[in-house]
Order: C-alpha cells, then structure tokens, then sequence
C-alpha cells in the first residue's frame, strides 16, 4: 500500500509551485503523515490543518502556531497552483469550478474561494482564485470491517444506512472502504453489485473513468455524475443490488434517491451533520429522515479520533444499535 | 576544360537546388498551415465534446496530420504532460523553437501560434471555442495568403535556380 507521505509526493507536489514544494519537504515527516489539509492563501501563510490544530509553516520549514510567521503565499502561488491542478483545462473543469472544487488524481479534493461571477443571479464562475484547501485523500483498508455487520441484513440484503458526520470526520474514507467491503468477498458475505455515483471523483479517485484506489470486484463507478442523475442511470442500466453515493443535500438527490429506494436498491450515503436532531433542519434530507426511508443512521465524530462510530441506530425498530 | 565542365555542372546542380529549396518552402507553408487549421478544428471538438485536459486533446487531435505538424504537436502536448506548471503559450514557444525549421513558418505564422497558445485552457468552454474560431481565421487568411505566395514563387524560383545557374555558367565560359 502506498503510504500517505508518497501518496503527497506522488498526487500533490507536482502540482505546487517549487517554492512551496521545498518547504513542505522540509517539514518534519510525522507531520506530514498526519495531515488533514493544506491551505493555501494569496498575501496569508501557508498552513497546515492537522488533526487537533493548524499551523504556519515557516520559511525553514518548521511549524509555528502564530500564522504571521509563515511563509506567506503569492498571488503567483495561488495561480500557479490552480493552473497545475486544472492541467491547463479550465474548460474540462468547468463543473467543477462552478461548485467551489476540483479533485485531483488519488481522490484528493481541492476547495477554492475567490470572485463570483453572476450571470442572471446564478454562479457562473469563479474569477480571481485567492484560496486553496488541499483536503488529502486517505485510504483506510478494513476501517469499515467492524461495522459491516451493522450494515448487512442476514447475508442477504444491505440496510440503507445514512452517515451523518461534521466536515473532516471520515466519511468519504468510511465509504470507500463500505464500497470496496459490498464489492468483495472479504468479510463472510456473499458480496452484491455495488454502483457508486462518485459526483467529486473523490470515493473512488477515477482517472479517465478506471477507479485508481482498490474497491473491489464487483463495482460499477459513474464518476463526475451529478447524484441525481447518476442514480437513476446506474438503476436503468446496470441492475445495482446498492448505490453508494457522498454528501447528500439538494433537492433533485433527495427526489433520486426516494427513487432508488423505492425500487428495492438499497442507498448508502452521507449527510453533514453533528447528530439526527441537527440533520432535520435541513430543508431536504429532513423529507427522509421523516418518511424514514433509511434503515440504518451511523454517526460519525472526530473523538478521540476521526473516523469513530459514535452511534448506530435501527431506524424501523427505534433502537440504538451501538453507542459510544 | 575537364575542370570546366564538372565546375559547371556542380554550379548547375547547387543553383537548381537552391532554387527548388527555397521553392518547397512556399509549397510546403500552405500545407502546413492547412494541417494546423484542422487540427485545430480537431482540438476544438476534442475541447468541447470529449473534455479532454489540454494535453490529451493536442496528442489527439494531431492524428493524421503530416510528420511536421504532428511533431510539434505532440512535443507541445508531453512538455505540457511532463510539468503541469509550464504555460501552454511557453510549451508551444519551446516546440516551436524544436519544430521550426521543418515546419517552414513564417515569423508571422508562428506570432498566431504564440497567440494561440497566450490563452488555451484558461476560459470554459464557450469562450475558448469563439477564441480558437478567432485563431482559425487568422490561421485562414494567412493560409489564403500563402497559397497565392505559392502560386506566384514557387515556379519562380525553381526557374530562378536553374536559369540562374546556367547564366553563371555562361559568364564563367
């Protein structure tokens, strides 16, 4: 398996202007392996966002809590940096750049802020990038082993189960490893037909269509689909036994995934959100959450560390299923 | 005199060469400046219909198209390729400066590729395919004026060379 460090060497550092790429090569290597994020801020300090803290990076490479100490980004940097990572395609990107993000080879997402451009009330680009959030892309084999069980209803069927977690608590990471667990025989189940409708390209990291990350064998990926779209063809055309798909929110996924679920496939997806309670105010998901069409909430927190389970509840039965 | 003959004959061959050479030039501008304009025609639906990433879409579309331009295609696609921060403007000047010679361009031709270059991959869609049109027809006219230079210096020349050659020959007898 390819560790985290290569992984940044390899997907991220050609991308980055050399400047930055030496200084992030300077700092100490368990850090690095630690790290959640790398910001990038045109005329603000290059940061580091770790586990519990974030911090600038110097001009020697070292870290330091006090941001006005860091090797401060150029607007050069910042339009360095984006030019890279659109490999000189804005055009093919367009998508993408209208919903604030691109995702580069090995499922890392890169956030952007900068001047919206309007065309009659509706984004139609964004001018000027001033900043970048390089969330990096991890692979967690067998995280999601233990709850599995949770997941699968006597060998036969798979529970649709909603993830509910804040931003940066795993589930992206969760799901990949659901996806490449349903996709193969690894876990005593007989294993089904998994269709992932990967929006961002971020489950499955496609390139050129062909996932790069390990997620098993019996997985059909519709990537850079939008969810309420892709569902709808991935049931059409290739007969998925459960559809996986991230970050529920709109209301055309809430309309296809009521779709889904009334046609007996079974939909594992993601919600933001602290808890049940905080998910029903929001506008659409909470039309599911009353109709009930899951059968299963997971909830994830980053305490003690990210990616732990802080609940499971069946929905039908009313019951806590797992409570940390 | 035996001296003579093979001193004009050598001067016959090398003044027709020069003649013909420069001749070919004029014939082979037209030719590749027809073979640019369709591959750019090709790179704008490889843009606009496959959304390939720039690179991808100059390695594509230069299929077909003659060694030369095929050549400075692919050159400008693997410098694009090989260092995701070089400007596609700067991946076309350093093939340019590889390919020029086989591609008999012009300084002004290769002013519209520089240009063409100056904002590829920077605009969505929409407006990198009214930029390339513009590019297109800048590319057309010049190819419009190529092929009337042909038509008036190719034959010319070849003349020149040999009629040329065979005054010098009769000055020097």
């Amino acid at each position: 398996m390819v560790s985290i460090l290569e992984k940044i060497q390899r997907d991220i550092y050609p991308y980055l202007p050399l400047t930055i790429t030496h200084l992030l090569q300077q700092v100490d290597k368990a850090v690095m392996r630690s790290i959640i994020e790398i910001r990038l801020r045109a005329n603000r300090s290059l940061q580091l966002v770790l586990p519990n803290c974030n911090y600038a990076v110097q001009e020697n490479g070292k870290l330091n809590s006090d941001f006005q100490q860091g090797y401060i980004c150029s607007e050069a940097d910042v339009m360095h940096t984006i030019q890279a990572m659109s490999k000189n395609s804005f055009y093919a990107l367009e998508q993408e750049l209208r919903m604030g993000y691109i995702t580069l080879e090995g499922g890392h997402r890169v956030g952007i802020a900068g001047q919206a451009i309007l065309n009659d009330g509706n984004l139609k680009a964004i001018k000027n990038i001033s900043s970048m959030n390089i969330r990096i892309s991890r692979e967690m084999k067998n995280c999601a082993v233990p709850i599995m069980p949770y997941l699968i209803d006597h060998d036969t069927r798979i529970f649709s189960t909603l993830i509910i977690a804040p931003p940066r608590c795993g589930k992206t990471t969760l799901l990949r490893d659901i996806v490449r667990s349903l996709g193969s025989k690894k876990i005593n189940f007989r294993g089904v037909q998994v269709g992932v409708v990967d929006e961002r390209s971020e489950i499955t990291a496609c390139k050129n269509g062909i996932p790069t990350l390990d997620i098993g064998d019996c997985v059909d990926v519709l990537d850079g689909c939008p969810k309420s779209t892709g569902i709808l063809m991935l049931i059409r055309s290739m007969a998925p036994d459960v559809i996986i798909t991230d970050e529920l929110g709109r209301k055309e996924d809430v309309v296809a995934l009521s779709e889904a679920l009334h046609a007996g496939v079974s939909v594992i997806t993601s919600v933001h959100g602290d808890s049940i309670e905080s998910i029903k105010y929001r506008p659409y998901v909470r039309l599911l959450i009353e109709e009930k069409y899951f059968d299963r909430y997971l909830v994830l927190t980053d305490q003690p560390q990210i990616g732990t389970v802080k609940e499971i509840i069946s929905v039908k039965d009313e019951a806590v299923l797992f409570l940390r | 005199m035996l001296l003579k003959l093979v001193g004009s004959i050598f001067v016959i061959f090398a003044g027709s060469y020069l003649g013909f050479s420069i001749a070919k030039r004029y014939i082979k501008r037209p030719n590749n400046l027809r073979q640019v304009l369709s591959c750019i025609v090709s790179l704008k639906s490889y843009m606009n219909y496959t959304v390939m990433p720039l690179s991808d879409s100059l390695m594509n579309c230069a299929m077909g198209a003659n060694r030369e331009v095929t050549n400075f295609f692919i050159t400008t696609a693997n410098l694009l390729k090989n260092n995701y921060l070089l400007l596609p403007q700067e991946a076309i000047q350093k093939s340019l400066i590889l390919h020029r010679n086989k591609l008999s361009l012009t300084k002004e031709d290769c002013e519209v590729l520089l240009l063409f270059g100056c904002h590829l991959g920077e605009m969505n869609r929409e407006e990198q395919q009214k930029y390339l049109t513009m590019i297109q027809k800048r590319l057309e006219i010049l190819e419009g004026e190529a092929t009337a230079l042909r038509d008036k210096n190719s034959k010319m020349y070849r003349y020149l060379g040999v009629c040329g050659s065979l005054m010098i020959v009769l000055l020097l007898f």
